[in-house]
């Protein structure tokens, strides 16, 4: 059986190259695929807990559906305003979106 | 009506204020009749009271009755009224003098007085037609406030009143404050006048100073006894129930509060200058009534202020303020203000006369001073109206056209001067009696040299405007003798001078119907009933005093190059005395060189430390930081999940090594 840290070293390198996205890169459609990536390493931690961990109770695999849900929700609601800003702005670059600013 | 109705009393003038101030416009004569009506229904019903105290005496005396007035917790506050010999005396006084002022200003308030051409057009273009202002003499135009001064005066009769009859010093205080409106109200009167406006703030000004005395006297005394009833506080005091230094204290303070209204020195400054008030004004609050408050004040809570041990005090205060403003008054060339000055010295011989522990003497010279003071301000109405001057210079011998005014005047002059059998002379000769039987014999000799300037004053002021002959033919020949309704309260009054002192005399009073003499009704709780005797030697030095001083006067202005050249002998004394001490110069002095400078710096520290570092300095180093700051946002996305990132690793870091 594979040990449990394997997938947890899996999981932390997935999780970072989603952070990487994050910052790096500059289309929000790009940042929005990054923060997919890091929701699901968390999922994988979670799935991986409570198989090693408390292979009887059904905890983890709960969170993880939960988490995918949110996750579907969240990708239909930013999509939605990527759209809206690029019919706006003609561009999907975040750089270019600070109107957040003084 | 009984005793416990007299609360009704005030009452009644408070509705005619009321209706005359709301509808003196479309009432018939501006209301005046109504204003007279009220207070002589006030006096009628006083005089009843008086008769149903006086039945059975001593049985229907103190009568009281209480409202409570508000509660919060176990401290409530009650409006009373209390009737006692001392608030009969008042009532009687306060009304009558109040109705003859009332029916006298009917004269002489129709038109307004002694104003400049100027003056005349302004008041004129306000609907009223000035007359053309015959020769030199000033204008004169038809009053346009009268509806307003006879509210005013209603006003001030419910307030009088109310003082008189309280039984808390609470009450007592709200009735103080109002007499201090009216009579603020009524000395700027004529606000058009600078000098009215500036008299009127003064006034308003002095007595305040000694009201916060007053305020933090009352309170003082709630703290210590928990009650405002006069009665409670009295026996708490006499009882020893409070500590001596801080009953001493106390009192003190209290005293603050009677010496601004009865202007004793050093808070006098303001009666002097409230004769710019019309003169009936001066007659019924700056001599016969409001300033006696303090007198009467004082007369009521003299029980605690022997049990404070101030009565020294309060004597030299007093003695001081008499003789003082007895010798001022020599040298004032101002028809009311000599009367003002006047009125002062007897307001000062009242308080002393309290100072040596006699309540009878003071509150009966309250009363026969009321009547000959009163008398006096309105017959130098009488001569102001006719003459249109106030300055006694151009007048003199007057009394060949002013027959009635001249013979009150002169009657009311002698009873001031304290002349046999006037009404003076039986309250002065009370005085007297008090200070020699209680007091050490320099009081005495000092309370003789007061009679003696009085007698100079006042028959220099006769001398200089009836006798003689007329200085300024021009004035002289227009005078005329005022109409009724001023010469009837003139007579009234002189004649209650004339009588009003034989109530001392115990068969007298028994005669009309009194149960006793003057001396064995009023008295201080506690105290005793005196009978009046006459005492020989006392009658004979004070007529003496009063007598000399009078035919000094009449020699002095029989020929009128003896006061020059009295003046020129000694110009010091006389300059001193003639600008009355120069005390109005110490207090402008003091005003601009004391308080103003520490207001300056108290309004520097204000400005500069509270508003501008304090107040001002915290918003604008918030103001600049936060400008400084706002540029921290690029509103650039991957700086804020950059610094999210670094925040979440910083944290886990610090959380890891704390756990390590």
């Amino acid at each position: 059986m594979i040990p449990m840290e394997h997938v947890l070293v899996l999981g932390g390198l997935l999780f970072a190259i989603g952070v990487y996205g994050v910052l790096a890169r500059r289309n929000a459609v790009l940042i929005l695929l990054s923060v997919e990536l890091m929701l699901n390493a968390v999922n994988l931690n979670l799935i991986a807990f409570n198989a090693y961990l408390r292979p009887t109770a059904a905890t983890g695999m709960a969170f993880a559906v939960f988490v995918i849900v949110i996750a579907a929700a969240e990708a239909g609601l930013a999509l939605a305003i990527i759209l809206r800003l690029f019919r706006n702005r003609r561009t999907a670059n975040v750089d270019e979106a600070d109107l957040l600013k003084w | 009506m009984g005793v416990q109705d007299a609360w009704i009393i005030p009452v009644i003038p408070l509705g005619a204020f009321v209706i005359i101030a709301l509808f003196h416009n479309i009432l018939p004569r501006k209301g005046d009749w109504l204003s007279i009506l009220a207070i002589l229904t006030s006096f009628v019903l006083s005089i009843l009271v008086l008769i149903d105290g006086l039945t059975d005496y001593p049985s229907r005396l103190p009568g009281t009755r209480s409202w409570e007035w508000l509660t919060a917790g176990r401290f409530s506050i009650e409006i009373g009224f209390h009737v006692d010999e001392i608030a009969l005396v008042m009532l009687i006084v306060v009304t009558t003098v109040a109705l003859m002022v009332n029916i006298y200003s009917v004269g002489y308030m129709k038109e307004r007085h002694g104003l400049t051409e100027e003056e005349a057009r302004r008041l004129g273009a306000a609907g009223h037609g000035a007359e053309a202002a015959h020769g030199s003499l000033p204008a004169s135009v038809p009053e346009p406030r009268y509806g307003w001064f006879f509210a005013a005066l209603s006003l001030f009769a419910f307030s009088m009143l109310t003082l008189v009859l309280a039984d808390n010093l609470l009450l007592v205080y709200v009735g103080w404050e109002l007499v201090g409106l009216c009579s603020f109200l009524l000395i700027g009167f004529y606000w058009e006048r600078r000098s009215a406006a500036e008299a009127a703030k003064k006034a308003f000004v002095t007595t305040r100073i000694g009201d916060v005395g007053m305020l933090i006297g009352i309170i003082l005394l709630w703290r210590a006894t928990g009650t405002f009833n006069i009665r409670d506080i009295l026996e708490a005091a006499e009882r020893g129930a409070i500590d001596p230094l801080y009953l001493t204290v106390a009192a003190l303070f209290l005293f603050m509060g009677p010496v601004g209204k009865s202007a004793q020195m050093p808070l006098h400054v303001w009666l002097p200058d409230a004769m710019e008030g019309p003169t009936p004004v001066s007659a019924l609050i700056h001599a016969a009534t409001m300033v006696v408050a303090g007198v009467y004040l004082v007369a009521r809570m003299l029980p605690l202020f022997e049990a404070a041990d101030v009565t020294l005090v309060i004597l030299a205060v007093g003695m001081t303020t008499a003789v003082f403003a007895a010798i001022v008054a020599l040298a004032q060339t101002d028809l009311k203000r000599v009367i003002a000055y006047s009125t002062l010295s007897n307001l000062g011989i009242m308080m002393a006369a309290l100072g040596a522990g006699s309540v009878t003497a003071a509150m009966f010279h309250l009363m026969t001073h009321a009547f000959f003071k009163a008398g006096l301000f309105l017959c130098a109405g009488s001569v102001i109206h006719a003459t249109h001057v106030q300055e006694i210079g151009p007048l003199g011998g007057l009394l060949k056209k002013q027959k009635i005014t001249g013979w009150t005047f002169i009657i009311v002059a002698l009873a001031n001067a304290g002349i046999i059998p006037l009404a003076g002379f039986w309250s002065k000769d009370e005085i007297l009696h008090a200070i020699q039987t209680e007091t050490h014999v320099t009081w005495f000799l000092v309370a003789l040299l007061w009679v003696f300037i009085s007698g100079v004053y006042t028959w220099r002021l006769v001398g200089y405007t009836f006798l003689g002959r007329p200085r300024d033919p021009h004035i002289y020949e227009h005078v005329h003798e005022s109409p009724a309704s001023m010469t009837l309260p003139l007579v009234v009054l002189a004649a209650l001078s004339v009588v009003a002192g034989f109530v001392v005399i115990p068969d007298v009073a028994r005669a009309i119907g009194l149960p006793g003499g003057f001396g064995e009704l009023v008295y201080t709780t506690g105290g005793h009933a005196e009978a009046y005797h006459f005492n020989g030697e006392l009658a004979l030095a004070g007529t003496l005093a009063a007598v000399l001083g009078i035919l000094f006067a009449w020699w002095l202005v029989a020929d009128l190059r003896r006061p020059q050249r009295l003046a020129a002998a000694m110009p010091g004394p006389y300059h001193l005395v003639r600008n009355k001490f120069y005390f109005d110069e110490m207090y402008q002095w003091l005003i601009d060189r004391v308080v103003l400078v520490v207001a300056y710096g108290v309004a520097w520290f204000d400005r500069h430390l509270i508003n501008d570092t304090g107040v001002d300095g915290t918003s604008n180093l918030l103001n600049y930081f936060g400008f400084r700051l706002k540029f921290a946002q690029t509103g650039k996305l991957p700086n804020y999940a950059l610094a999210i990132v670094v925040g979440v690793i910083a944290l886990a870091v610090i959380a890891f090594s704390a756990r390590t």
